[in-house]
């Protein structure tokens, strides 16, 4: 009877108890006393070199460009054709990407891979260089992928293989320990596709932490 | 009375999960970490020689599992020369590493016959996908750390064509057939009796 007239009573009892039991478990534990000695606490230098990258993924969206007269009209979120132009940030002040290194002092990298096809087919290449089509923008099935951040006005365009993140550093790529970056992504699409069968696309974009160049 | 209560108490509740969601790591995130010292190959390989590499510590620094593939990659220029990305493989099966787990990655080389002799410098790169495949822009995440050794001018022995094995049975085979030349030379002959009961022996076939 006192429990259904005062339910709300045990409801704050019980919010209130897992407030107490959060604020006392993350409470460092007290130092244990010890008349006859003393602790002191030695520093390492990490053994470890990471990159961390949040979030794991992410969309491009504001995309631009295409050819309406051809019905194939860059939408928000879709790539038209030719030579469409797609976003993940902005490069006037959004970058979504957050990259992280640990570790002593090196170096960061990036790279692209191909744009992979949900329903299989031919895959659209990498062409940061020697890309086909007219002033250099992508021809048939190949696409560019740039990456851009607060630090440089200029976006870099990505090879397929690991290459300096000159986002992290204005001499090089060099990265030191808790370092973060955040950067976001631009894409342009190809000229034209020869894979008719698929409208969903992947793209991986993958951050490295390396060593100091060699002495 | 009891709806402000209630509203209150919704309020806190509310107020915790929100506090939870906004919490740091919250966010889903995909890291790889690797030992900063180099793999380094502790004796001069030979040319032609198979040798195993010291295991590379490969770590998973974001909140979600990871497939884990290791491939050589010169990343610096510097001095040296570069390992041709074939020579080095991972022997065991594929890794896959829960959010925080580590494992040793063992490495295999091959140095090929007519492998130039000098001293050999290239990163070893450890990628971290994270498992699941939608379309978008999908994040990677590498680390790299130095491998190191020197190729002698020296070939390494050839290995042995016939395995000791082999070599204890036809020895065997050897021996029988010796065993039967000489039976046969001097007419050895073998024969098995059978004791009756009764103390007289019977021959083969009695």
């Amino acid at each position: 009877m006192w429990v259904q007239r005062n339910w709300w009573i045990l409801l704050v009892a019980v919010i209130a108890l897992i407030l107490v039991v959060l604020l006392f478990t993350n409470r460092p534990a007290p130092a244990a006393s010890n008349g006859a000695s003393v602790a002191i606490s030695l520093k390492t230098v990490p053994n470890i070199r990471s990159v961390t990258v949040s979030p794991d993924k992410t969309t491009f969206s504001n995309c631009t460009g295409g050819n309406p007269d051809l019905d194939t009209k860059s939408t928000s979120t879709e790539l038209g054709y030719p030579n469409g132009h797609c976003w993940a940030g902005d490069p006037s002040g959004s970058f979504p990407i957050k990259i992280k290194y640990t570790g002593p002092p090196g170096q960061v990298f990036v790279s692209s891979s191909n744009a992979v096809p949900s329903a299989g087919g031919s895959q659209w290449s990498l062409c940061s260089t020697g890309c086909s089509g007219s002033q250099n923008l992508p021809g048939t099935d190949q696409y560019t992928v740039k990456n851009f951040g607060a630090n440089r006005n200029t976006s870099t365009g990505l090879a397929g293989s690991l290459t300096c993140d000159h986002e992290f550093g204005s001499q090089g790529c060099s990265a030191k320990s808790g370092q973060t970056q955040n950067e976001g992504v631009e894409l342009i699409g190809p000229e034209t596709t020869a894979n008719t069968s698929s409208t969903s696309w992947t793209v991986t974009i993958t951050w490295a932490a390396a060593p100091p160049p060699s002495s | 009375m009891r709806g402000r209560w209630l509203s209150l108490s919704l309020a806190v509740a509310a107020g915790l999960v929100a506090l939870a969601a906004c919490a740091p790591g919250a966010a889903a995130s995909v890291g790889v970490g690797v030992q900063v010292g180099p793999v380094r190959l502790g004796t001069v390989a030979d040319r032609g020689g198979n040798y195993s590499l010291p295991p590379v510590y490969v770590v998973n620094t974001g909140t979600q599992a990871e497939a884990i593939s290791v491939h050589v990659e010169r990343l610096s220029p510097g001095p040296g020369l570069a390992v041709p990305p074939s020579w080095v493989s991972v022997s065991g099966s594929a890794v896959q590493l829960a959010p925080g787990a580590s494992a040793k990655v063992p490495l295999k080389l091959a140095v090929p016959g007519q492998a130039r002799p000098g001293g050999y410098r290239s990163d070893i790169v450890v990628t971290g996908s994270p498992a699941g495949a939608a379309p978008g822009a999908h994040i990677g995440v590498a680390a790299a750390t130095k491998l190191e050794f020197s190729v002698s001018s020296r070939l390494a022995p050839a290995p042995a064509l016939i395995p000791p094995w082999l070599w204890w049975i036809l020895a065997g085979l050897v021996v029988v057939a010796a065993l039967l030349l000489a039976a046969r030379r001097f007419n050895l002959r073998i024969t098995v009796e059978r004791k009756t009961p009764g103390g007289s022996a019977a021959g083969p076939g009695q």
